[in-house]
């Protein structure tokens, strides 16, 4: 089947039912994934995969459908269901595709380098290894006699997509994905067995970690979680490590949003160009990294992917606005999703920033919680660490972390310089100097 | 069985793709065919602007060999794909020896969620009027509601499973949900809140009553909220109001009794049966079979009956929630609870409704009881750590409880807490267990399946709230 064809085809298909603009994409993928535990291959998934969706304008009403059965009398059937659905709506003009001037791709597929050519060619041996490989590494710890439960995971996939518009853009995507991990549960008297994971993922199978650093992280994860308790509520310094700040960043991201602008469910409403954290925090989106796990060509509206900086120095300069809301709200399309979030490093790594603080809690880990975006305020539950002075004195669970979003991001003094790459949040360990804790 | 043969399977072709499914020398295999579609209208800016389909078609193949599993799936439902998938499945096998699948004979299924008026047969224009009678509802309930947004969402799910030991089963499974988001203002202070409903119904689940109360819920959540402070932080007593607080059973024991886990030596609860984890008065039961429950099932995923499993009976641990797998590994009869997302998962023991059975006590004195501790009546998610037993939940919307008495509205606080040590001190149940009508989602292993979850009134201590010191 080629996907072009078959999309074009569909386009033409919807525009002849009555659609005056459609918005097609076709994609296949393919995926194996392993998981061996206790010395076996536990489970073997392997399969190919396809599906069509489908954006239609009929009479300025706007629907969007998908499917995966695409056997040829069955797709037009759905057709003709998708575009007899949109009649009935009520029809809204801000619906209308972008002008294809605005569409286009942002960066060449090459700068982008999302796909590993050693994919094709991988024998379904090599994976196997690969686990057994991460299982020899946790079998080599030096503490394995303690690991109650370790599972193993490996996995890769390979998409690809395109995608035809009635406004004349058309474009392909190709991109592999290999991911690597290991699980470890531990005992501790009481009957508590704490858990851990360390998981990495990368679009080229060399980026991966080795296996040994995989198997080591997964135990040091694990192992801080031994005797774990709550302390005292009260406030604390916080070092919130990399690898979670996500947690922390994400709740900007449905206030940032377009749609939620202009629902009036945002804080961050007229606040374009103000201060809303501390100087020291940057925030930048940035489409265009190679290998980078949110790089993409255009977004989600065929819009040419641009470098668009959120938070600069504390100021917001920029909301994230689709063709729709763009239209909506009486402001210029940026980018309805985010692609790459890159925020700015420091100086020091999160040692040298722990070693100057009398009594901090560095949180590796959360657990529940939400936020509500109209106030921006949040309640997480956590798990960390304290911290005297660069030791670990106690391990911590069982505890929130709770505040409004502005006076979190007044109090990020500092970003270490541990820039984390295996993920589309490129963020180092933040440091921030009062968050409000509650525990016993 | 019916629907499948207008795709051309029929049960002599089943049969021969188990049997090369079998083929390594498996000990068991299964092939889950699913055709599944939705409908959803939405409205927002006063306006029903939005309609979208999905469509899903399938089969999922799995062979089992003791513990371990090799699974396959295809969108494809020709013989050959069939079979080309059932091949690789078997790979997870190693062995010689051939067993071959006996004649498949249909079974029948209980009938929990048979549609009065199945959704195929609802025009659209009915959607679309019933998102518009849910938005002029909200707005006409309150003179602060500025935004109103509204969805219905409903659909199809047909299943058919077929086993090497003879078993075909099929199973029709609908399911609809409404849903109100709602904004207000008032003193140039703007809040939000949403309700919604779900059940495996048609049409007719959408009663006049039943959509009041769901746009009445959206409008009080959100103008309760103007009042509300924050809540206080540290350890304190908790009560939990009926209903959608069984989400607090669903994190603190229910993932934890998931058999899987327990297999694997994972979970604080893996060498408990048996022994007590709650206080007696305390029972907790996880069923498949409530009529037209979110999380009932007329048939489980492997094709075996759903039971009313009593996990903890009078505060002793019972047991566990079965698939084949871990119902083999145990020596003991399956309890119905193997359930996927879709044909491209694999089989996992899951949560069909959850919910504890009442006690003796009235709500108010419950309330009254309590000198100071908070009140829990609208929640957002939770999460658990099934081996520490640490679980959280989000709460949209409570009180304080100030000398026995409801006070001030809380909004927007996690909860935290340790299974074992919360069900330890449960200290009052309710008469007045109610089944939450909530759409809830339950996902594990990166999967998600429909789930209900009810409860009475109860009070517990041991309990951390995220709130701010005073």
């Amino acid at each position: 089947m080629n996907l072009f064809d078959l999309a074009r085809q569909t386009v033409e298909q919807a525009r002849r039912l009555g659609a005056e603009e459609a918005s097609v994409s076709v994609s296949r993928s393919a995926e194996l994934s392993l998981m061996r535990r206790a010395g076996k291959l536990e489970q073997a998934t392997q399969a190919t995969s396809r599906g069509l969706s489908v954006s239609l304008l009929v009479d300025d009403r706007f629907s969007a459908h998908s499917t995966s059965d695409l056997r040829p009398e069955a797709l037009r059937e759905f057709l003709e269901r998708a575009v007899a659905a949109t009649r009935v709506l009520e029809p809204e003009v801000e619906r209308r595709q972008p002008p294809a001037e605005l569409c286009g791709r942002g960066v060449s597929e090459a700068t982008l380098d999302c796909v590993d050519a050693g994919y094709a060619d991988l024998p379904v041996e090599a994976r196997r290894e690969a686990a057994l490989a991460l299982e020899a590494a946790v079998d080599a710890l030096p503490d394995r006699g303690r690991i109650l439960s370790a599972t193993m995971h490996v996995g890769d996939s390979s998409d690809q997509s395109v995608r035809v518009m009635s406004n004349g853009f058309e474009g392909a995507r190709a991109s592999t994905g290999f991911g690597a991990g290991v699980e470890i549960t531990l005992e501790e008297p009481g009957g508590r067995r704490p858990e851990a994971m360390s998981w990495y993922s990368a679009h080229h199978r060399g980026d991966l970690p080795a296996s040994g650093f995989i198997a080591k992280e997964a135990w040091d994860r694990a192992a801080e979680r031994l005797g774990s308790h709550a302390i005292a509520s009260g406030r604390y310094p916080m070092l919130l490590q990399r690898q979670v700040a996500g947690r922390i960043l994400g709740v900007l991201g449905g206030p940032l949003s377009g749609s939620e602008l202009h629902q009036q469910r945002s804080f961050l409403a007229g606040r374009l160009g103000t201060q809303i954290a501390n100087a020291a925090f940057s925030l930048t989106d940035v489409p265009d990294i190679p290998r980078g796990l949110g790089s993409r060509p255009w977004d989600g509206d065929a819009l040419v992917a641009r470098t668009m900086p959120v938070i600069e120095a504390g100021v917001l300069r920029n909301y994230y606005i689709n063709t729709y809301y763009g239209r909506k709200l009486g402001m210029a399309p940026t980018t309805g999703g985010r692609s790459n979030w890159v925020v700015k490093p420091g100086a020091r790594t999160p040692e040298q920033i722990l070693r100057d603080i009398p009594r901090c809690i560095v949180v590796t880990g959360f657990l529940g919680g939400n936020s509500n975006g109209l106030t921006g305020d949040f309640s997480f539950g956590v798990q960390g660490l304290l911290v005297e002075h660069g030791e670990v004195v106690e391990h911590l669970s069982e505890m929130n972390v709770s505040g409004s979003i502005e006076e979190v991001l007044g109090h990020l003094v500092e970003p270490a310089s541990d820039v984390y790459t295996w993920s589309s949040l490129r963020t180092p360990s933040l440091f921030f100097d009062a968050m409000q804790f509650s525990g016993s | 069985m019916n629907h499948f043969l207008s795709f051309g399977i029929d049960a002599e072709l089943c049969r021969r793709v188990l049997a090369v499914a079998l083929s390594r020398g498996a000990d068991d295999a299964d092939l889950y065919f699913e055709h599944s579609g939705s409908t959803s209208v939405a409205l927002s800016d006063g306006k029903v602007n939005r309609a979208s389909t999905h469509v899903d078609l399938g089969v999922g193949v799995r062979v089992v060999v003791g513990d371990q599993v090799g699974y396959a799936y295809t969108e494809d439902l020709s013989e050959a794909a069939m079979i080309a998938a059932a091949r690789v499945a078997a790979e997870i096998a190693e062995g010689t020896r051939r067993t071959a699948p006996v004649a498949l004979a249909p079974r029948a299924v209980a009938d929990r969620y048979s549609a009065q008026q199945p959704w195929e047969q609802v025009d659209l224009q009915t959607r679309v009027a019933l998102v518009r009678e849910w938005e002029r509802r909200a707005f006409a309930a309150d003179a602060r509601v500025i935004r109103v947004e509204t969805s219905l969402g409903d659909s199809f799910k047909h299943i058919l499973i077929a086993r090497p030991d003879g078993r075909l089963v099929y199973d029709y499974q609908p399911m609809t949900r409404g849903w109100v988001v709602c904004t207000a203002e008032a003193a140039g202070k703007k809040e939000s809140s949403n309700a919604n409903l779900a059940q495996r119904a048609g049409l007719e689940f959408y009663t006049p009553e039943r959509t009041d109360r769901m746009c009445r819920k959206a409008v009080d959540d959100t103008v309760a909220l103007f009042e509300a402070v924050k809540a206080p932080a540290g350890e304190m007593t908790v009560v939990l109001g009926a209903g959608s607080s069984g989400i607090l059973l669903h994190e603190a024991i229910g993932h934890g009794l998931e058999a899987d886990f327990n297999r694997k030596g994972i979970s604080i609860f893996a060498d408990r049966v048996g022994q007590r984890i709650a206080p007696a008065g305390v029972t907790v039961v996880d069923d498949g079979t409530l009529p037209h429950a979110r999380g009932s099932i007329n048939t489980d995923d492997e094709g075996n009956e759903p039971q009313r499993t009593v996990l903890v009976d009078d505060g002793i641990l019972r047991g566990f929630l079965h698939d084949e797998i871990s119902a083999r590994h145990y020596g003991v009869p399956v309890t119905g609870s193997g359930r996927r997302e879709s044909f491209r998962h694999v089989v996992l023991p899951r949560m069909r409704s959850t919910y504890m059975d009442p006690g003796p006590y009235s709500p108010d004195e419950i309330v009254q009881s309590v000198k100071r501790g908070i009140y829990c009546a609208d929640f957002a998610n939770g999460q658990v750590q099934i081996g520490a037993g640490d679980f959280a939940f989000y709460v949209r919307r409570g009180f304080l409880i100030e000398d026995g008495r409801l006070t001030r509205p809380i909004k927007d606080v996690n909860l935290i807490g340790n299974g074992p040590d919360v069900l330890a001190t449960v200290e009052m149940v309710g008469n007045d267990l109610k089944i939450d009508e909530g759409g809830w989602t339950c996902g594990k292993d990166g999967q998600s399946v429909p789930v209900s979850q009810g409860m009475p009134t109860v009070k517990v201590s041991k309990l951390s709230v995220g709130g701010v010191s005073a």
